[in-house]
């Protein structure tokens, strides 16, 4: 968790202090969008070589699939309707 | 691009199943290290917007209604999801609970005497953090704040590079926040529930 702090915080430094002129900050965007798919497809990787997951998947995959999907609804629907009362001016400003 | 990120996921853990072993740890080990790189170049976003902190500090504590939300909101699916299931409810709001932080959530679980409801918890949140990937970029064009909602501790890192991609600093920030407060969060609820 604190190297997650650490390099959010100094890429924030280099951002802020304004190190990276225009075509850099292009670059930087391209460069993130390939580097998002690597870790994607790297992400996937790691959930295929988990034998952990592969092997429970037949058996418990379809109650945990339920779960997350009532999970993720339930979250969508409270986030959307606590930030329309709360947070309406927020996202106006 | 939600088809793009279906077919990496997809090739990666195709690729993950047949690859030889040694290849595919080596990958696995790459990636938090590809995490952390490309949270710098998020870093970068963030910091390039002043006058984004001015705005998330006028949101003062309201911002913390989304991580309210995305905690209340998986707990109510967790508890819908075991009467459809005919299970515990109590077993159902643990497995919510895990928030998407799937490497912890099942091993708390199966730590407090319930392997099964472990494991499950462990594929759902992983399935949580796949279906991450896959609603960010359909969320983010609808309304930004529900595309934190799927993330919930995963906001915080492998989840927050897509969500600065898709949304703006402000979301990037405020994601960010939502998923240290879900990341703090967990290891308190789901014992509570076991």
């Amino acid at each position: 968790m604190a190297k997650i702090f650490i390099v959010l915080a100094l890429g924030f430094v280099v951002g802020f202090r304004g190190i990276l002129k225009e075509k850099g900050l292009k670059i930087n965007a391209k460069l993130q969008t390939v580097w998002l798919m690597l870790l994607i497809f790297c992400m996937g990787v790691s959930i295929g070589r988990n034998g952990d997951i592969i092997q429970a998947l037949p058996s418990l995959g379809g109650k945990a699939l339920l779960y997350a999907v009532l999970a993720v609804i339930g979250s969508i629907v409270a986030v959307y309707l606590l930030t329309k009362v709360f947070l309406r001016k927020g996202a106006k400003e | 691009m939600s088809k793009a990120i279906l077919i990496a996921l997809v090739l990666g853990i195709g690729a993950g199943v047949i690859m030889p072993e040694g290849v595919s740890g080596f990958l696995d080990t790459a990636s938090s290290y590809m995490l952390l790189i490309l949270l710098f170049s998020v870093g970068i976003d963030m910091g390039v917007n002043r006058e984004v902190f001015g705005q998330i500090r006028r949101m003062g504590l309201r911002i913390l209604v989304i991580p309210l939300g995305v905690i209340l909101g998986s707990l109510a699916g967790g508890a819908i999801c075991a009467m459809i299931l005919r299970m515990d409810v109590k077993e159902g709001l643990a497995i919510t609970s895990g928030l998407g932080w799937y490497s912890l959530s099942g091993i708390l679980m199966t730590e407090a005497g319930n392997p099964i409801g472990g494991t499950i918890s462990f594929l759902s949140n992983v399935f949580r953090e796949v279906l991450t990937f896959l609603l960010v970029p359909v969320l983010a064009g609808r309304n930004v704040y529900t595309a934190i909602a799927p993330a919930g501790a995963t906001a915080m890192d492998t989840t927050l590079p897509l969500l600065s991609k898709y949304t703006d600093s402000k979301t990037a920030i405020l994601a960010f926040v939502s998923g240290v407060i879900c990341t703090l969060a967990m290891p308190v609820l789901v014992p509570l529930f076991c």
